[in-house]
């Protein structure tokens, strides 16, 4: 009888234990689909397995974070306005469901600040200054909540270089913010080997294409 | 023991894999289009596929028994199915999804209406838009005359729809009542709006056949939708060749304030620009305006919106009719305060109240008489969202608006004409949505007056049909009462309130880019005030026997597209109207009726020069007017108005702060518009009647504004 319950609680700790490793295996396969994404029927179809992994994960954040970011990569991919606030509206939704789980994350904020450019590009004339305001806002909350998240530091770099000189941004203004948010890349640990850790290599691009306009 | 497990787990997992079951099919919608990008997955595991460019999908899972198969898609309803498992061992599935009604390609109910949102998507108008309309110059009434279904009647600046008087299109401020909300107005001069188009995110203007919510307007209602909660502090200070601006705005977590002022005088800039009038005293005022939003539990949301407004100007007029030369002082103190509290209650309950107040004074002192006139209404309001299902919304309310007038006349004598007003009104109204493609509104309102003795009820319709992926059909009717105006009211408080029918029929074309839109209406006057002579004390003298039409056909096309950053549109209406009402013997076209009117506005951001130009062209074909000289009604026709407006907005860095540099250029050419004649009563020595045009108070207005953020 002792020997049953023994292995019935092994089988139950193994099935737990595998479930975990079911989730880590599923995400870590996705998340790096995610990023080696290029198509919008590639970033389609990495948001699906967030979704499916998140259908059944209720109480994790991430693949809702994931899903979100997957959707506002597909808005910059496609050419039809209506439809890139169609897809934006899709990842505010996740972002959304995200944030009644984990309210206090600084990379959900972040996404948060990432999200509302985008829907500023779509019509940058009419849209700009509430959605500007809205950005500031949210990635000065992000920063509360963790200033050594660096991708803070790329977005309000990307921010500056793409604000008008007469608007106190331009590429002179934007060198020193991506040189320190490179700082940040460089000594950022993501808490877990799921957690966000996207930017670095294309805040390095940047900077080196504007330290290598400046030389000229 | 161990063994005997070990054997049955490992005969587990074997006939787990021999169990797989293999998944197939197709992905479409109800109109057999093919949903590539769908999701379809198993409720509890991760074993799912994505539909291909055929929409087709196919995965393997290890799943036994009875499970819920789920498949989703953007601007789809999520479909669930049951699928047993242990049948076979491959499963081919044809699933259809129904498209969910939130979409933005939906139809909207739309006839008679131009909104302008921030927030919605399918409008055909950013409030930017309309700040930015140069011949609006700032005002949002200028700019909604830019619309079609508008008449330029350029001595008055009001809002003249579709045949139309000014006063029989209503102002509202997040739904409720503004009594008074354009300034004070000097005899035959353009007054503008009380309110700056920066104040809010959103307009709706409608030009006939609006829903039952909207009672008391017998052709157009104007509603403005404040600005929510603020999410950034910022502060500005203006300069202006008219006066000085500033504003801030402090946030909290829950809640913002925002503070606005500003001081007006016309002191230089009349000096700059050549008047066609004698001021004794240039027009100046001060505003201010306080803007408080707090949230409220998890959906709710309080707003506050107070503002006040003193403003003072002396003209030397000459009065044709009595043939003097008359000093005509006019003060003006207006302050309106508005509460609006919006939640969700539960799931399936939306209400809206609010509580409004305004008080108006204005001081009219004509050499040595005076006019007094003050106006206070208080307005109290609640309706009721229910959300019966994802197809129909029901919405009912009702409204309480009490208003005392008081006219206190000094002219040889002291004379008091007061009287007071409970207008009492319900509302309610049925949104069906039949689907994506149909939707019908039906709607009742009953109003009773105190004073008017009397209850109305009258019947509200609305329909639309898409006709294709970006157009839609819609059809309208409505009947719609007002009281008389208070100019009558106060010599003659046994009129009946004045009656409108509206049909409209309207077809639209839609997408991000650009507009068309063409609508047609008939719209029929009845139990309009008619009066033996102007003024008249007698309430015998007044009666509702009047009556009129007007018909027509308005267009606009809006183009953002075809040239590079570059927006324009274009609206052009005509309208054949006729009048029986004051004291006209016969009906016939009113003198601010113009058959023709066209606007175009161009719009266009120079990026090297970080400039961004706006120019506005009107025409309106001439007007009617009556020339006792002749025979005849409305004998004589005025020449044609033509005006061309400019703005240039320069974007610049002012100490290292973002600002911008504005000019407005109003009638760049200088076009010499008469809108009228003002004829003397009584002929001179040679019988003749003398006569003076009425003109606008400038050739050219030119203005200048330098706006910094700190």
């Amino acid at each position: 009888m002792k020997t049953l319950f023994i292995i019935l609680a092994l089988v139950t700790l193994s099935f737990t234990g595998f479930s975990n490793e079911a989730y880590q295996k599923a995400m870590s396969h996705s998340i790096e689909q995610l990023y080696q994404a290029k198509s919008i029927a590639e970033y389609v179809e990495v948001a699906n397995q967030f979704e499916r992994i998140s259908n059944n994960e209720k109480t994790e954040w991430l693949p809702l974070y994931y899903a979100s970011f997957a959707y506002i990569m597909i808005s910059f991919q496609e050419p039809e306005n209506a439809k890139k606030d169609t897809y934006l509206d899709q990842a505010q939704k996740y972002l959304d469901q995200a944030m009644v789980i984990e309210p206090n994350e600084s990379e959900l904020y972040l996404l948060q600040g990432f999200l509302y450019p985008s829907r500023m590009n779509i019509n940058p004339m009419n849209r700009g200054i509430v959605y500007i305001g809205k950005m500031t806002a949210s990635l000065d909350k992000a920063l509360e909540l963790n200033p050594d998240n660096p991708r803070i530091y790329y977005l309000r770099a990307t921010m500056t270089f793409h604000t008008p000189e007469a608007y106190g941004g331009g590429a002179a203004k934007a060198l020193p913010l991506y040189q320190m948010a490179d700082e940040k890349f460089r000594i950022f640990k993501p808490k877990t080997e799921l957690s966000p850790n996207w930017g670095k290599e294309i805040n390095e691009a940047e900077l080196k294409k504007l330290q290598e306009a400046q030389k000229q | 023991m161990k063994t005997f497990y070990l054997l049955l787990s490992l005969q587990l997992i074997i006939s787990g894999a021999i169990a797989q079951v293999k998944f197939t099919g197709r992905v479409t919608d109800q109109k057999k289009i093919t949903l590539s990008g769908a999701n379809i997955f198993f409720q509890n595991s991760y074993d799912g596929a994505t539909a291909d460019s055929l929409g087709n999908f196919r995965f393997k899972t290890n799943l036994k028994g009875k499970q819920t198969l789920k498949a989703t898609f953007i601007g789809y309803k999520p479909l669930l199915k049951q699928v047993n498992m242990d049948s076979a061992k491959t499963i081919t599935l044809d699933l259809v999804l129904q498209e969910s009604n939130d979409q933005i390609d939906e139809v909207v109910i739309n006839a008679g209406s131009f909104e302008a949102s921030d927030e919605k998507k399918a409008v055909i108008l950013r409030m930017m838009d309309v700040a930015t309309t140069p011949s609006a110059q700032g005002d949002i009434f200028g700019a909604l005359c830019t619309l079609p279904g508008v008449e330029k009647v350029g001595e008055d600046g009001r809002v003249f729809v579709r045949g139309g008087e000014s006063y029989e299109t209503k102002a509202f401020l997040d739904g409720m009542n503004v009594s008074s909300p354009y300034l004070s107005k000097m005899p035959d001069l353009p007054t503008r709006g009380r309110f700056s188009p920066l104040l809010f995110s959103g307009t709706l203007f409608s030009t006939g056949a609006y829903s039952a919510e909207y009672g008391q307007a017998l052709s157009g209602i104007v509603d403005m939708k404040t600005n929510s909660i603020e999410t950034e502090d910022k502060s500005s200070v203006s300069i202006m060749t008219v006066g000085v601006m500033g504003s801030t705005t402090k946030c909290w977590k829950r809640a913002s304030l925002s503070l606005m002022g500003d001081y007006v005088t016309t002191g230089l800039s009349n000096l700059i620009n050549k008047q066609q009038v004698e001021w004794i005293k240039n027009p100046s005022g001060i505003d201010g305006t306080l803007m408080y939003r707090q949230k409220a539990g998890k959906t709710g949301m309080f707003k506050v919106f107070g503002t006040f407004n003193n403003s003072g100007s002396g003209l030397n007029y000459m009065n044709t009719q009595s043939g003097v030369f008359q000093n005509i002082i006019l003060n003006s103190s207006d302050v309106y305060l508005n509460n609006t509290y919006n939640s969700m209650l539960g799931e399936k309950w939306m209400i809206k109240s609010g509580l409004a107040i305004n008080y108006d004074l204005q001081k009219f002192d004509l050499d040595k008489d005076q006019i007094a006139t003050t106006n206070q209404t208080v307005q109290a309001k609640v309706g009721l969202n229910r959300f019966l299902n994802e197809q129909t919304e029901l919405k009912f309310g009702a409204d309480w608006v009490h208003s005392s007038y008081e006219q206190k006349i000094r002219m040889g004598g002291d004379y008091r004409l007061p009287f007071t007003n409970n207008q009492l009104s319900a509302f309610a109204e049925m949104e069906y949505k039949l689907s994506k493609k149909f939707a019908t509104r039906l709607g009742v309102r009953a109003e009773n007056s105190s004073l008017l003795n009397g209850t109305t009820l009258v019947p509200r319709f609305s329909g639309a049909y898409k006709t294709g992926d970006h157009s839609q059909l819609s059809l309208a009717y409505g009947q719609f009462y007002q009281n008389p105006e208070d100019d009558y009211l106060k010599f003659a408080p046994q009129l009946k309130p004045e009656k409108a029918n509206h049909t409209v029929m309207t077809w639209q074309y839609l997408t991000d880019l650009k507009t068309f839109r063409v609508e047609g209406y008939l719209k029929k006057y009845t139990d309009l005030v008619k009066y033996i002579k102007p003024l008249a004390t007698d309430p015998l003298d007044y009666s509702n026997t009047g009556s009129g039409h007007a018909e027509g056909i308005d267009f606009f096309w809006r183009d953002k597209e075809t040239f590079k950053q570059t927006d324009y549109w274009i609206s052009y209406s005509w309208i054949n109207a006729r009048r029986n009402y004051k004291d006209f013997p016969t009906a016939a076209v009113p003198t601010f009726v113009s058959e023709h009117n066209f606007s175009l506005v161009y719009k266009r951001f120079f990026e090297s020069v970080r400039t961004f130009a706006s120019v506005t062209f009107s025409f309106a074909s001439n007007r009617p007017y009556h020339d006792p000289n002749l025979q005849g009604f409305m004998n004589s026709r005025t020449q044609p108005y033509n005006d061309i407006s400019l703005s240039l907005t320069y974007l610049m860095e002012i100490l290292g702060k973002p600002s911008v540099l504005h000019l407005m250029v109003n009638n760049l050419a200088g076009f010499d518009n008469i809108y009228g004649y003002n004829f003397s009563n009584t002929p001179n020595a040679a019988g003749h009647y003398d006569s003076t045009p009425i003109k606008s108070p400038y050739v050219r207005q030119i203005m200048l504004l330098i706006s910094i953020q700190l």
